[in-house]
């Protein structure tokens, strides 16, 4: 099993629903953090990537809600769902990103994450003994294949390597 | 003299009861109906050093200590030249003292004071558990007029714990000391008096303090204990528990302040109580609170500096860093309360200030006033209740400005709990949100409603205490020689201003008494209309550098003959020396 | 698990303002404040009836980046605000976070007598041994021999501070170590600190990418601790005198001190009633 594979078996739709509103929730903002993050500091190409990705998250998110309000979905305390990351698949974790980050950096970071996310639903689909879960699943890890394969049409667009950026100016004294 | 007065000084070393025997008179002359004030001189030692209870006696109320004493009651000599300069005699007055403890020391003789023997360790020592300084007060009660049934009355109550043994030996003490007073050449008498011309407490400056903020409304205290506002917090402690409030001991003056701000953020009114070194170490979190605009009432109970100083004695030298100590431009409220009674005005008042304007609100006494106990007229009760203007509820569609532009400068304040009104109060520069800002237009505006809350606020009458003595200043020299003259003070010396000015009416002089309650914002429209008249004034205040004066100077349109009156503590004015100063000035213009 | 009529009340995004960090990318402090609002979320508290107060430094920043209520104080003197707040108004739930610095040097001395007080606060220690704010100077968790600083340029050749030991021997009743690398443990234990009674102290290893970039291997070198807490202060100091810093993810000390509670309610008497004891 890899680290994205789930704990325990998800074999229901409530629960695969949960999940997946999580995580797609998670992704959604962490893009989003990160895309402020990057506009905050004037990083506009790798702001971009993430602000794109968000938008991708938040459309999923409106269909995914409009699923999710027809079950009664059980509450899971953050450290309670059952992938074996800490934080879900999808979220890349704010300390793999830094101020000196390239889009072609982002852009593999974001792929890294889209992948485990696939993975993470391609692998409930191919335990789950539940026909719902399974198609419902299947799904999801073909939407997630969506982003990976725009991301890999980016990577491509990126050129070999345009490397770590630096800034020439030495960080200020605030407070 | 126009105060039918009596003033006398027990002095001795630490074991003779000393400030045992001022605070039974103090009590017995309440019980004879006199008014009276009390303030204590002590060696820097916590137990065993020689003390000093300095007493005067009127059948009016008196807000100052006269120029001289008329007695000098010694139990002992022991270190007593240490007060000498607070205990100026003349040759009117009278030194008594224990022949077992030899002659008086040659320091207290400068202005040829009478002297008598009266043997207290003798007559005691005749007494089973007989005391001198017992012996001391039935002399005094007899010299001064005090009736014995008032003593007998204080006495029971002070030693009832004690049982009858000990009031009886200490009361044939006393009646053995009266007896001997026979002997003893005289001293003024006040009259007794049958019935006390009304209502009348007892009361130090620091309780009256205390008393103040808690009528104010405040029910939050930190405290971190410094001489001499400590007993403002003492009182405070198990008050404040009374009404529903709490006080906290801090870890030092930098932890009170922020509990206290961090208690009124919440909506509790809050304040502390400290004196020139604590003050000095709250002064950065006086700006936050200017800053994130939260209301707060600190206590500066003021004593001689700079750093450590004279811990003990009074000194009105905190009015520059209470002014001017903050940085950046920093608009708060300095108000000083004048007198004993007049703590519980000024505190009272400073609360709602605070509350009204959510404003650090300075509050300045003094040591000479927060501790001494007089017995004054009952203070009139107030109207002046902290009352905040507070957001009660979310705008739909409208998020919540915490230092919103308003005409008045004053935001209404959510407090935490109010659904929908969330926000973050922030010493850094902020917007109207309170988002941080480093914007030249938010710092404009928010320094504009800072100012503006305060400066455009109406003080109404109480920004100063004016009184004309002698049926005013005149509105021509010509027609009065003393007319157009005036004192502007502040403070503890306004108590010695007044005295010199009754004087001055008494001897059919004009002029007109200034003093200034509000320190910050100045006033000088007010003090315009003060002033129209007069032609001459002398400044007068307790500070080597003479602050107020400058302070005045810099402010305010001043008569072209004014003089300034200044000099550190630990002395304070007598009413002869700023009369002599006044008669002076008048006399250079006449 | 619950059903989630009786929960998920709020979403952990409820609890962040719309303002954006100014935190460098890859800060710890992002994780911070997305392990607080998490916590924040599963206690199910409303916005209104909690308050963050903080001192100066780039983690006190984070009252305003939350929705509740925040209090942005001066350098150092969160904890005392803090104390008055709460005992001020103890239905709210209060916060305090801030950095090593602000808690540990300028504001020291709060920090022992807060640990000793016992007031029933949360305080949030983000601890990178660096000053971020003023341009990277050393604090007092840095170690003596850090060269990274124009003011130590030889480093500061004095011993860190041990926060974690301090605040045991102070009297904290509630002693975490995390790591920024790790939100979801954090949010756990945040939770855990909150829910507990009195004092809380948690420290977060969190990295300060610009300043001490070689912090980056924290998230390699930190390992959860083998043992779980204890109630007994004397194997939680011995526990903590030999640690290297590194062991994080669990509660080391949990007391059962009361918090500090003074009376705050009226017992017998009124305004008039004071007066009257003045009265002749």
């Amino acid at each position: 099993m890899s680290d994205t594979q789930a704990n325990t078996a998800i074999d229901s739709l409530p629960e695969l629903l949960a999940h997946a509103l999580a995580m797609e929730t998670e992704a959604a903002e962490r893009y989003e953090e990160l895309a402020d993050q990057m506009e905050t500091h004037r990083k506009a190409g790798v702001a971009a990537i993430f602000r794109r990705l968000e938008k991708e998250e938040k459309a999923h998110l409106v269909e995914l809600n409009e699923m999710c309000s027809r079950y009664e979905l059980p509450h899971y305390a953050p450290w309670d769902f059952k992938w074996a990351t800490g934080e879900s698949p999808e979220a890349i974790a704010i300390d793999q990103v830094s101020y000196k980050l390239s889009v072609r950096g982002a852009v593999e970071l974001a792929l890294v994450h889209e992948r485990r996310a696939c993975d993470f639903y391609a692998g409930i689909a191919q335990r789950a003994s539940d026909d719902e879960v399974r198609i419902l699943a299947s799904q999801f890890a073909a939407e997630e294949r969506e982003h990976i394969g725009w991301l890999e049409s980016c990577l491509a667009d990126c050129g070999p390597d345009d490397g770590a950026i630096d800034d020439p100016d030495p960080p200020l004294s605030q407070e | 003299m126009t105060v039918n007065s009596v003033s006398l000084v027990i002095a001795g070393s630490g074991g003779a009861g000393v400030v045992t025997a001022g605070s039974l008179l103090l009590d017995a002359a309440a019980k004879a109906g006199w008014y009276a004030l009390m303030s204590r001189s002590s060696g820097p030692q916590i137990r065993g050093g020689e003390a000093a209870a300095m007493l005067r006696f009127a059948t009016e109320p008196i807000m100052s200590h006269d120029d001289s004493f008329h007695l000098l009651m010694a139990i002992d000599w022991d270190n007593i030249t240490r007060f000498s300069a607070e205990i100026p005699l003349t040759a009117d007055s009278l030194i008594v003292g224990d022949p077992v403890h030899g002659d008086a020391p040659a320091g207290l003789l400068a202005g040829r004071p009478r002297q008598a023997a009266l043997p207290m360790t003798d007559i005691a020592a005749k007494i089973e558990n007989g005391r001198p300084n017992m012996v001391a007060l039935g002399a005094i009660a007899a010299m001064i007029g005090l009736p014995p049934e008032a003593m007998q009355a204080v006495v029971e109550k002070a030693l009832k714990k004690k049982g009858a043994a000990a009031i009886d030996a200490s009361m044939s003490a006393f009646h053995a000391g009266f007896a001997a007073a026979a002997d003893l050449p005289a001293i003024p008498k006040l009259p007794a008096v049958s019935a006390a011309s009304g209502p009348r407490w007892s009361i130090t400056g620091n309780e009256a303090t205390g008393l103040g903020v808690i009528r104010g409304g405040v029910r939050f205290v930190a405290a971190y204990p410094i001489t001499p506002a400590t007993e403002v917090l003492e009182w405070l402690a198990p008050s404040l528990a009374k009404v529903g409030g709490m006080l906290v001991q801090a870890e030092d003056e930098l932890a009170s302040i922020n509990q206290i701000i961090g208690a009124s953020y919440g909506g509790v009114p809050a304040m502390t109580a400290t004196s020139g070194p604590g003050l000095s170490l709250m002064i950065e979190s006086l700006g936050l609170a200017v800053a994130a605009e939260v209301p707060l009432v600190v206590v500066d109970v003021m004593r001689v500096g700079p750093s450590t100083g004279i811990a003990t004695k009074s000194e009105q030298s905190d009015l520059n860093i209470a002014v001017y100590g903050l940085h950046g431009d920093a608009p708060h409220v300095v108000v000083a309360a004048n007198s004993v009674s007049d703590c519980l005005f000024t505190t009272q008042w400073a609360v709602h200030l605070a509350e009204a304007m959510q404003v650090p609100t300075i509050v300045l006494t003094d040591q000479a006033m927060g501790q001494a106990r007089a017995i004054l007229p009952r203070p009139a009760e107030l109207a002046f209740i902290g009352q905040r203007e507070v957001a009660k509820a979310a705008v739909e569609g409208e998020r919540y400005k915490r230092y919103a532009m308003t005409g008045s400068g004053v935001s209404p304040m959510a407090i935490p709990g109010t659904p929908g009104l969330t926000h973050t109060a922030d010493g850094l520069e902020h917007n109207e949100f309170g988002t941080p800002s480093s914007q030249a237009s938010d710092h404009q505006a928010q320094m504009d409603k800072r100012n503006r809350k305060i400066s455009q606020y109406n003080y109404g009458d109480h920004w100063a205490d004016i009184e004309d003595f002698g049926g005013g200043p005149g509105d021509a020299p010509k027609e009065a020689p003393l007319g157009g003259t005036a004192i502007i003070t502040w403070g503890s010396s306004t108590g010695p201003a007044r005295e010199a000015l009754q004087r001055l009416s008494a001897a059919g002089g004009k002029a007109r008494l200034i003093s200034v309650r509000l320190i910050a914002p100045v006033q000088p429209e007010k003090m315009a209309e003060a002033l129209r008249g007069i032609k001459r004034a002398v400044v007068v205040e307790q500070s080597h550098s003479g602050q107020f004066y400058r302070m005045l100077r810099a402010f305010y349109e001043l008569p072209a003959q004014t003089v300034s009156l200044h000099q550190g503590g630990p002395l304070s004015f007598g009413p002869q020396q700023i009369l002599d100063q006044l008669n002076q000035l008048n006399a250079g213009s006449a | 698990m619950e059903s989630c009529a009786q929960k998920k009340a709020y979403k952990a995004k409820d609890y962040k303002s719309d303002l954006k960090p100014i935190w460098c990318p890859g800060c710890g402090d992002y994780t911070v404040l997305n392990s607080i609002t998490r916590a924040l979320a599963e206690l199910a508290l409303p916005p209104e009836e909690v308050a963050v107060v903080s001192g100066i430094g780039c983690s006190s920043r984070i009252p305003a980046y939350t929705s509740v209520y925040g209090f942005h104080g001066v350098h150092g003197r969160a904890l005392p605000v803090a104390t008055g707040l709460k005992l001020a108004r103890p239905d709210l739930t209060v916060l305090v976070t801030g950095g090593d610095g602000d808690g540990f040097s300028i504001g020291g001395n709060h920090f022992l007598h807060a640990c000793r007080r016992n007031v029933d606060l949360t305080y949030i220690v983000m601890d990178n041994q660096v000053y971020g704010m003023t341009k990277g100077q050393a604090s007092p968790t840095t170690s003596p021999d850090w060269e990274g600083s124009k003011l130590t340029p030889e480093g500061t050749g004095i011993n860190p501070f041990q926060p974690l030991v301090v605040g045991l021997a102070s009297g904290a009743n509630f002693i975490a170590r995390v790591s920024a690398s790790d939100p979801i443990n954090m949010a756990q234990i945040i939770v855990e600190a909150i829910r507990h009674p009195g004092f809380s102290l948690v420290q977060v290893l969190s990295p300060c990418v610009t300043f001490r970039p070689e912090q980056a291997e924290w998230r390699d070198i930190v390992r959860t601790a083998v043992v779980d807490y204890t109630d007994d202060a004397a194997r939680a100091a011995r526990r903590l005198m030999t640690d290297d810093g590194f062991n994080v993810g669990k509660v080391l000390f949990k007391g059962s001190r009361p918090p500090f509670r003074p009376e705050f309610e009226h017992t017998d008497g009124s305004v008039a009633e004071l007066e009257a004891r003045f009265a002749l």
